[in-house]
């Protein structure tokens, strides 16, 4: 299992996804209001970028013709054939139990970094970073 | 030593298939039989005017005028009906399903529209229903009056034979528009199904007959009837149809059913992509249709091996959701002594009747 430090946590914003490489894999992390995911960036169907589809919500229906959207910036649809995806869980919302996409898991660590700016004395200011667990 | 034989299965005789043909012509020799059952303003229309208006369909027909050529002649309709399919086919029930009445829902009035449905059906129950057993009716349905039907099949939707409504091809919308739904709702009330029979296309005020446009030729307008009734399915399904109504069964009749598998495939993988505009569609269209829609077997299809058929047959569920139809007594007619004869037992007794008393509510096998 490999630790990979992606960024700090202020350079990725809500509702933003940042694709990175990590292991030979391409992996898209999510930000979901100040909550991070991360989701293999191959979608289970054709094998597309699967996190660089559309982020939007779950539409649901209570009675026939009638829909809304609940759990918004949750859901990933695929660029090539719109089949959608759970950010949170990797399972896709037409068959959750049987077609899912790999999740990794991420942290928000704190790290001592030294500031460069201050040439004289060393300096180390604690800040808040991305890490992916594969 | 005494050698016991196993039986001969070869000597096996068949036994009898129990048959329900779920579609059998019926009508009425001319206009003027229904002046009974109407109001008199509109028998008085069909007299001065004739049946110009309520004409259904603009092509000439196969056969003469539309039926076998043997059967053209017969004195009396019914009698003939009788006769050559029930007792020579041995179909045990058969279910009308008209004719005439189909250009009724093109008529711009829809209040004459109405009038020929519920005269055409009084005139069945009384002509033909009262005269044989065998007979079970899709009774006629004005599509565009769909407040009156409402009525009318609370008239007479719980007549015993009446187990079915039918409604062409033909359509201002497609059947699963909500405008229809005082229709399924009396349906549903009435534990009738829903039968969709090729006709109307392209008549009065329904739409035109392809989307690219007006066929020359009876023939080509034959190739259009399975992408009408792929619009109505698609229309039943991603309008929730089959979610309001639990109860709703629709069969297509007359359009062939190899399209079925290719059809239901293109619906799931559409629905997987495009599940979100109609959330609504809470399962795979695959799952609606093997639970609500059935499709007959006429005009039966040829593959260049007859083999392939029962391949077919399996990818569409066939074992559900094909019913047996023979059309008589039109040209293109299918014998049930010749049809599907290489299938095995088990999926013959199927298609042939027990699918169809699952299909239809009200259908109870004889005796
Ligand atoms: S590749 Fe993702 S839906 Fe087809």
């Amino acid at each position: 299992m490999g630790r990979h430090v992606i960024c700090r946590a202020d350079e990725l914003q809500p509702g933003a996804v940042r694709i990175i490489e990590a292991e030979k894999r391409s992996i898209g992390i999510f930000n979901i209001r100040g909550d991070f995911y991360a989701l293999r960036n191959t979608c289970p169907h054709k094998g597309a970028p699967l996190c660089r589809g559309i982020i939007t919500g779950l539409a649901v229906s209570d009675e026939p013709l009638q829909l809304r959207i609940t759990r918004d910036g949750e859901i990933v649809r695929c660029p090539w054939h719109g089949w959608e995806f759970d950010i949170l869980s990797g399972r896709s919302v037409y068959n959750p139990h049987r077609m899912r996409v790999k999740t990794y898991d991420v942290a928000v660590e704190p790290m001592a970094e030294e500031d460069p700016s201050v040439e004289t004395y060393p300096v180390q200011v604690e800040e808040d970073y991305i890490v992916l667990y594969i | 030593m005494e050698v016991t034989r196993a039986p001969d299965s070869r000597k096996r005789v068949r036994e009898k298939l129990f048959i329900v043909d779920t579609d059998v012509h019926h009508g009425f020799e001319s206009w003027s039989d229904l002046y009974p059952y109407l109001p008199q303003v509109y028998a008085e229309r069909l007299r001065e005017h004739g049946g110009s208006g309520p004409s259904s369909q603009y092509w000439h027909n196969g056969g003469m005028r539309g039926r076998r050529a043997d059967f053209l002649n017969a004195d009396d309709l019914l009698e003939s009906t009788r006769r050559q399919l029930l007792d020579d086919c041995e179909i045990d029930i058969a279910v009308l399903t008209g004719s005439s009445a189909y250009g009724a829902c093109g008529i711009p009035d829809a209040d004459f529209g109405s009038a020929i449905c519920r005269a055409f059906n009084d005139y069945t129950l009384e002509h033909w229903v009262a005269r044989d057993e065998r007979f079970r009716v899709a009774m006629a349905i004005n599509t565009q009056d769909p407040l009156g039907m409402a009525k009318e099949i609370d008239r007479i939707g719980s007549h015993p034979a009446v187990i079915a409504i039918i409604m062409p091809g033909g359509a201002t919308k497609p059947y699963g528009n909500r405008v229809y739904d005082p229709i399924y709702e009396a349906c549903e009330r009435n534990r009738l199904a829903v039968m969709i029979h090729f006709n109307g296309e392209g008549v009065g005020i329904n739409g035109p007959p392809t989307a690219a446009g007006w066929p020359s030729h009876y023939v080509e307008g034959r190739m259009m009837r399975a992408p009408v009734y792929m619009a109505h399915m698609a229309s039943f399904i991603f309008e929730g149809a089959f979610e309001k109504f639990p109860g709703l069964r629709v069969v297509n009749v007359e359009a062939g059913f190899a399209w079925m598998p290719w059809y239901v495939w293109r619906m799931d993988s559409d629905w997987k992509s495009l599940r979100y505009q109609a959330p609504w569609v809470k399962r795979p269209p695959s799952e609606y249709v093997k639970e609500h829609v059935r499709v007959n077997t006429q005009p039966i299809d040829e593959p260049e091996n007859e083999r392939d058929l029962e391949q077919i047959i399996e990818w569409m569920h066939g074992d559900q959701t094909l019913l047996f139809g023979s059309d008589f007594p039109h040209f293109d007619f299918d014998d049930p002594r010749k049809t599907l004869t290489r299938l095995p037992d088990r999926l013959r007794r199927r298609i042939f009747g027990e699918s169809a008393l699952e299909t239809f509510p009200k259908l109870q096998p004889p005796g």
